[in-house]
């Protein structure tokens, strides 16, 4: 698949593949997730570069980053925040939570007791969070990159459908490719680390995220999505087809791949770019393994965008 | 085309596939089954429709069942000098086919056999079913069967198997005419059997002839054979259908000369003219004549004529027959006649019709010339005002002709030429009367011809200067009878409304008549009359290869309508020259790939060809960035135009 990124995203894709080499595609799913208003589930195995993604994405958004690292005991409440009573002050006090921040690394997320986990999840949904029965709303656009390692077992709780269906998509970065290997082998990436300075103002932000939201999808384009979402349903080679959560992220995400290259028309191509990224975890073959790639050529083989 | 998933898939068990299949060609076949048969498929059907698990018990409880359904079905003919007659045979194959089919069937397991048995049960049907309501059912038969492999191959496609059922369908049309008309045929008699209820007993003439009230003459519109000419339809008073001759008057009745005076006699011509070439297809009559035009100058295969003409078979007619004859239209015979039945023909009991007999030997006195006389008899019929009709007073039969001519002075073709035979004998001219039909031209389309039941008629033939001479006695008639039955066959009341009617169910007779000689009759000898007309006319010939090559056009046209989807968007249809221009370079688009991907593939071999970066751009614009402006759509056909210039260059 070929297509050409607009140029002001050019700057900041390129920016993050300094300290990720050779992984444009995953970046920009992760930029169109962003300004699509949803968040990402990274899952790969330790050490591809999931923190390295999300801190540099971070960086180059000028986003304030927070990190939570999930293990077995961590608590609701690590995540939210705590209100406590100072006896100084003679009142509550709420000491926030590393989900106050705009963008929120969860890493290993499967590692927490449900409980912990359904605590985030609620707040990625709604946008806010109740401690002591006080609403307190999240920073706005408020972003979280959830990582698991999908082979680990031991000492991990694996999210259910329902709570997966709150990730707008889900990827894996996979191994960089030779050349860009022996770029990290020889250490090239590392030089321009620290001069990151953000290339998007918050302002420009905001008004890409509503540029998203505005790209059009014309008839021919809707009947191509739509048969690419009854498939899904009624062919029978899924145990279930996708919802209509999934068929808006479906949109939602292809509109912001549009904009992403420099369109205000979605064509069946962003659907194809974004497809296996936003089904990937929405979708469970009936028979034999489920992996983006299946997808892909199970959905766009049986559906014709034109003849 | 869109290709909607919605109904795009069907579930293709195999097993059911098969079941279709089987359905589909038992339904003839259930009328050829007999009940026991018929219950012990019910059986199977309900052990599947219950699911219920094939065990080695169930398997052979269910074998027994069918082999006493077999016995019970067969019963009466189960023996072996019984099963050379193959329809029986044939029968016993369906019956084993459907125990093995039903056995294998409950097992749920394919195995090849089970696979081909929808072909053999097809093949086997064939030899029950010669109609055309059957050749329209095999059609069907094949399409479908062909469509449910193919719907097997494709998982359950069903747009897409439906059309390529249809491409490999009418791609096979010109094989299947070319075949069917050239490969070599075995000569065969052809048994035609038909749908059960096709083949009812045809009555109309019938060797007797009766002259009472029970002759009452029922005008039935039931086809008792039909005709087609070589040539033009002859005469309207040529169409005389020979049946069989009768001579001995017996009161009520007439009868045909005993067996010994006609038994190998055979005819003389003393002259044949204006010979006529036609085909008959007669309907089953449980009689052995058949039936050709006066006078049959070549007997068809298998029937001999005899000195009267008569044209008979061995058997009696109890399926469908088909043949050609020659007859001749001008034509003299009779001197060879034996005195046997000359004398037959002038026998009389000249105490039963005084006052005719006073008559008749007044006239053969007046004129010793024969012809004269005949005319003077003809005259003197007319001159009795006689009625035709249907529904006639009934003769006192101890003296027919006095009755008929005298006092009752009514009747239909029976009275007047059993009267005229009679009255020619009592003036001395030999005399017999002729049964057989006489053919109503309004019942012809071009050079076919129906002979419906009511065309019965009789004649009488009299032995004139030793030739037999035909006379037409109903025509003696000068008035006929307003009476309903004899109007309604006389058709003169007819609107114009059911006249149009008429017309068009002769038209679907005849083209049923055309299907019948040329498909479902289709022979050695037809084969050879083709390959025969070829060789002597070239116009037939060009006629024939023009015919073949329209066909393949058509064909053509078919699969190319066929093969390519319609093209569901305007830019679509823009977008097509391209899309074959690419595909003679070699570039076929992808399942799923999308048009921008496409064409980015030939961009990145053929990086220079702007055109083609600027299609897309405007392909993509057009139908996904509303820009589905006439400017837009200009200009992408003119880049097409380029583009496809510049491929066909490379």
């Amino acid at each position: 698949m070929k297509q050409k990124l607009a140029s002001e995203f050019t700057s900041v894709v390129d920016a993050i593949e300094q300290h990720l080499v050779g992984k444009r595609e995953a970046i920009t799913l992760m930029l169109a997730a962003y300004f699509a208003g949803g968040h990402v589930l990274l899952e790969d195995i330790p050490g591809v570069g999931k923190t390295t993604l999300a801190k540099s994405f971070a960086r180059v958004m000028g986003l304030d980053f927070g990190r939570i690292q999930f293990t077995s005991d961590l608590l609701p409440s690590d995540i939210v925040g705590v209100s406590y009573f100072s006896q100084k002050e003679g009142d509550f006090f709420l000491r926030k939570g590393a989900i106050f921040s705009q963008f929120l690394l969860a890493d290993e997320i499967n590692r927490a007791m449900p409980k912990t986990q359904s605590a985030l999840l609620e707040a990625m949904e709604e946008h806010h969070v109740t401690i002591d029965g006080a609403s307190y709303v999240l920073p706005e656009p408020f972003f979280v990159i959830g990582t698991q390692n999908p082979h680990e077992e031991v000492g991990t709780f694996p999210l259910p459908h329902s709570q997966l269906d709150r990730f707008l998509c889900s990827f894996g970065i996979g191994y960089p490719d030779k050349a860009a290997e022996r770029r990290v082998l020889l250490g090239l990436e590392i030089t321009a680390q620290q001069s990151d300075t953000p290339l998007i103002s918050p302002e420009r932000i905001e008004n890409l995220m509503q540029q998203a939201r505005e790209v059009v999808m014309r008839d021919a384009m809707l009947d191509y999505l739509q048969d690419v979402i009854a498939l899904t349903r009624e062919s029978g080679w899924f145990d279930y087809g996708l919802s209509t959560r999934g068929a808006l992220a479906l949109s939602a995400m292809l509109k912001s791949w549009a904009m992403l290259h420099g369109r205000d028309y979605a064509t069946p191509d962003d659907l194809q770019a974004v497809a296996p990224a936003v089904c990937s975890h929405r979708l469970r073959f009936s028979e034999g393994v489920t992996t983006a790639e299946r997808i892909h050529a199970i959905l766009f083989s049986n559906t014709r965008s034109d003849a | 085309m869109r290709f909607l998933p919605i109904s795009r898939f069907i579930e293709t068990s195999p097993l059911r596939l098969l079941d279709g299949a089987c359905l589909l060609v038992m339904l003839p076949l259930l009328l050829v089954i007999k009940v026991p048969m018929l219950l012990y498929m019910l059986l199977v059907f309900s052990l599947l429709f219950f699911r219920k698990r094939a065990t080695g018990l169930t398997l052979f409880l269910t074998a027994l069942a069918g082999v006493l359904a077999l016995f019970l079905s067969l019963y009466g003919a189960f023996n072996f000098s019984g099963l050379s007659r193959l329809k029986l045979f044939v029968e016993l194959l369906i019956y084993l086919l459907v125990i093995a089919v039903s056995l294998q069937r409950l097992t749920r397991e394919i195995n090849f056999y089970l696979i081909i048995s929808p072909i053999l049960l097809m093949a086997l049907s064939l030899f029950f079913f010669h109609s055309i309501s059957m050749l329209l059912y095999v059609l069907v038969e094949i399409f479908v069967l062909l469509w449910l492999i193919l719907l097997h191959r494709m998982d359950g496609h069903v747009s897409q198997s439906l059309r390529m059922a249809a491409l490999y369908f009418v791609s096979s049309l010109p094989w299947v005419v070319l075949l069917f008309l050239f490969f070599p045929r075995i000569s065969f008699e052809h048994a035609a059997y038909g749908f059960r209820g096709d083949e009812v007993r045809r009555m109309g003439h019938d060797g007797t002839m009766y002259l009472d009230s029970k002759a009452l003459l029922v005008p039935s519109e039931r086809i008792v054979m039909e005709v087609s000419f070589a040539q033009r339809l002859p005469a309207a008073d040529q169409l005389y259908f020979r049946g069989s001759l009768l001579y001995v008057d017996r009161g009520d009745h007439w009868e045909p000369l005993p067996r010994r005076l006609t038994q190998n006699s055979k005819p003389v011509f003393e002259s044949a003219e204006q010979l006529s070439i036609y085909n008959i297809t007669l309907y089953p009559t449980q009689k052995r004549w058949l039936y050709l035009l006066d006078l049959p100058y070549e007997a068809p295969k298998g029937a001999t004529i005899d000195a009267d003409f008569m044209t008979t078979v061995p058997e009696k007619i109890d399926t469908v027959q088909h043949y050609e004859a020659t007859s001749s239209l001008r034509y003299r015979y009779g001197r060879a006649t034996s005195p046997a039945v000359v004398e037959a023909a002038s026998r009389i009991d000249v105490r039963r019709n005084p006052r005719s007999y006073a008559l008749a030997q007044q006239i053969a006195q007046r004129y010793p010339d024969m012809q004269q006389r005949a005319d003077a008899m003809a005259e003197r019929f007319r001159a009795q005002a006689l009625r035709y009709t249907l529904q006639p007073k009934p003769l006192d039969l101890h003296h027919s002709v006095d009755s008929f001519l005298f006092d009752k002075r009514e009747g239909y073709c029976v009275h007047f030429a059993a009267s005229f035979v009679l009255f020619a004998r009592m003036a001395g001219v030999p005399a017999r009367v002729i049964t057989g039909y006489k053919g109503d031209l309004a019942n012809s389309v071009k050079n076919y011809l129906i002979i419906k039941e009511k065309d019965a008629h009789a004649w009488a033939e009299l032995l004139i200067d030793g030739a037999w001479q035909r006379v037409e006695t109903t025509a003696f008639a000068s008035k006929v009878s307003a009476d309903r039955g004899t109007q309604s066959s006389q058709d003169d009341a007819d609107t114009q409304g059911s006249l149009l009617l008429k017309k068009i169910n002769l038209y679907l007779m005849y083209i049923k008549y055309e299907i019948e000689t040329w498909i479902l009759h289709y022979s050695h000898f037809r084969q050879m009359q083709l390959l025969e007309e070829a060789r002597k006319n070239p116009g037939f010939l060009l006629k024939f290869l023009l015919a073949i090559v329209l066909l393949l056009l058509l064909v053509i046209v078919a699969i190319r309508v066929l093969r390519r989807p319609s093209c569901s968007d305007r830019v679509l249809c823009t977008m097509r020259p391209l899309l074959a221009a690419l595909r003679k370079q070699g570039y076929e688009r992808e399942d799923g790939e999308t048009m921008h991907a496409f064409l980015c593939r030939y961009l990145d071999d053929f990086p220079q060809c702007r055109e083609i970066a600027e299609i897309d751009r405007l392909y993509e614009r057009i139908r996904y960035g509303g820009e589905d402006t006439t400017g837009a759509h200009l200009r992408l056909q003119e880049e097409i135009r380029l583009a496809t210039i510049r491929s066909g260059r490379a």
